[in-house]
């Protein structure tokens, strides 16, 4: 692995995997205490609609699948303000509308030739320069924006009703973290690919948060494991010559099992404490 | 110290078309300890949302220090009922009670002063020691220290709690009401409560709710308001007045 540090692309890839593994650990822990996870699969498959969209159009990916991402994430944000226990339909709805979409504008596209799978699977091997640049300005402002307003995103997440009352703009706070949320899939898909960009979103954040305090450290902490999960999937790919994306999320699946088992045999404590 | 810190004025709340709250008319003066009693379902949380300005009244004014309660609601230091919180939340006793600190229309950055005063509130308390615990891993009565120490930090001038005793045992709410009587030297404190003997020595006056409001100031909570038919359905356990029993509200409606 260290020897292979010396092409551009490995060294790409370990790049991309490590901003998206402070992605999984800040957004993927918001995503998980506040149980958004199917809002999060959902508009990274909608995001397949930008793909359609970006290449269609001639436009770039980032440019066209950041978009649409965005504008299905406020979407469904509107409707989770307005409803928040049918949202899940909706979601689902949009969900399959982005995936068709995408086919619809990639069959219409001329010369189409783009490989199906590296967007469905990721290609973190392959990731160009540009996207290189893409990924590490939107990830320093995702973290930037999550940071500064952490009390606020903890705030609403705990306890919406009481954030209200100490005057916290719930509804644009809200509006702002699923954008962060958008901006995340789509950096993440160009690692793990959009079918297993949940999982990378998700798998860490909820083994770590068994073992935390509180919320700032389960995102040290679930940062750390998506770092481990991302380069130790990407050495069994580059080692094997296997998929990147599928490897690094059995490397997280494993992990989650392994954590289950641990917290079957170790972790017996947590009676209901009154 | 005598004019009305709470004016609500014939204030109708109904909920999908089903009338909650009718035509209720309170009036609560600065530095009272006052009891919500009531059936469930009779609209005291309800009555609680809308002195907080969660929820609008569909006719009828309510004034908080005068203003209307979406801006007086800084002056409020709010303890919901346990139940309502997502209990298995990763979250440290202190960043729950700075929650509290979260200002009007501010951007929230904490400075050193709200640190400070999220300290203290948890000293008043006696939960310093639990500041770094995970919320989850405390007890019911813990737990609500904790939700009073974070209304606390708000440095409220009146103070509500909903159900605060639901959870805890009876030596527990022996603690919690002589902690509320202390704090009532400064603060007009509301109590929603299913529990009895927060009528015993410590409030000043009872509002009881069921779709209307009957409110008795502590100078009725005596055989005379059982003979004007005025009263209110549940048990009433009042020292030196032992074992009550009021009879239902004459005027149901």
């Amino acid at each position: 692995m260290i020897e292979a540090l010396q092409f551009e692309f490995i060294r790409n890839a370990v790049i991309a995997g490590c901003f998206a593994s402070l992605i999984c650990g800040v957004i993927g822990s918001f995503v998980v205490v506040n149980r958004l996870v199917f809002l999060a699969g959902g508009i990274a498959h909608a995001a397949f609609g930008g793909i359609g969209i970006a290449f269609f159009f001639g436009i770039p990916y980032m440019v066209g699948t950041l978009g649409f991402s965005l504008i299905a994430a406020m979407i469904m944000t509107a409707v989770v303000i307005k409803n928040k226990s049918r949202a899940d339909t909706f979601i689902g709805i949009l969900w399959a509308v982005g995936m068709a979409t995408g086919i619809i504008l990639l069959d219409m596209t001329p010369g189409y030739n783009v490989n199906l799978m590296s967007f469905l699977f990721g290609s973190i091997l392959a990731v160009p320069g540009s996207d290189i640049v893409w990924m590490i300005g939107l990830s320093v402002f995702s973290i930037s924006a999550a940071i500064f307003f952490y009390r606020d995103l903890l705030a609403i997440s705990y306890d919406d009703e009481f954030a209200r009352l100490r005057g916290v703009p719930v509804n644009l706070i809200y509006f702002l973290f699923i954008g962060l949320i958008a901006v995340s899939i789509v950096i993440i898909i160009r690692v793990v690919g959009l079918i297993l960009v949940i999982a990378l979103l998700t798998i860490p954040p909820y083994i770590a948060e068994k073992y935390v305090k509180s919320l700032a450290q389960m995102m040290v902490f679930s940062t750390l494991l998506a770092v481990v999960f991302n380069l130790s999937g990407l050495w069994i790919a580059y080692t094997y010559n296997l998929t990147s994306g599928a490897t690094i999320i059995l490397v997280a699946a494993a992990a989650f099992f392994i954590s289950m088992i641990f917290d079957f045999f170790f972790l017996n404590k947590h009676p209901e404490s009154t | 110290m005598n004019d009305p810190i709470i004016e609500v004025s014939h204030v109708y709340f109904s909920y999908n078309g089903a009338p909650v709250l009718s035509d209720v008319s309170l009036n609560i003066r600065k530095k009272e300890f006052v009891a919500f009693i009531g059936p469930n379902g009779g609209g005291k949380t309800t009555l609680i949302k809308l002195l907080l300005g969660i929820l609008k009244p569909d006719r009828g004014t309510i004034k908080i220090m005068g203003q209307p309660p979406a801006k007086a609601a800084y002056h409020i230091g709010y303890v919901p009922q346990d139940v309502s919180i997502n209990k298995s939340f990763p979250i440290s006793v202190m960043d729950v009670v700075l929650m509290g600190r979260l200002q009007f229309h501010r951007w929230s950055r904490l400075s050193k002063k709200d640190r400070i005063a999220a300290k203290n509130a948890l000293e008043s308390l006696e939960m310093i020691e639990f500041q770094n615990r995970k919320i989850d891993d405390l007890s019911g009565g813990q737990r609500e220290r904790v939700f009073i120490a974070r209304a606390l930090a708000t440095e409220p001038d009146i103070l509500f709690l909903d159900e605060p005793t639901a959870n805890i045992d009876s030596q527990g709410r022996t603690d919690l009401y002589a902690l509320l009587k202390e704090l009532n030297k400064t603060k007009t404190i509301f109590v929603v409560s299913h529990d009895t003997m927060v009528l015993s020595s410590y409030v000043t006056s009872v509002a009881c709710v069921n779709k209307n409001v009957h409110y008795h100031d502590d100078a009725e909570i005596t055989e005379e308001m059982l003979d004007m038919g005025y009263h209110c359905p549940v048990e009433l356990i009042a020292h030196g007045i032992p074992h009550r029993i009021l009879k239902t509200h004459g005027d149901d409606s």
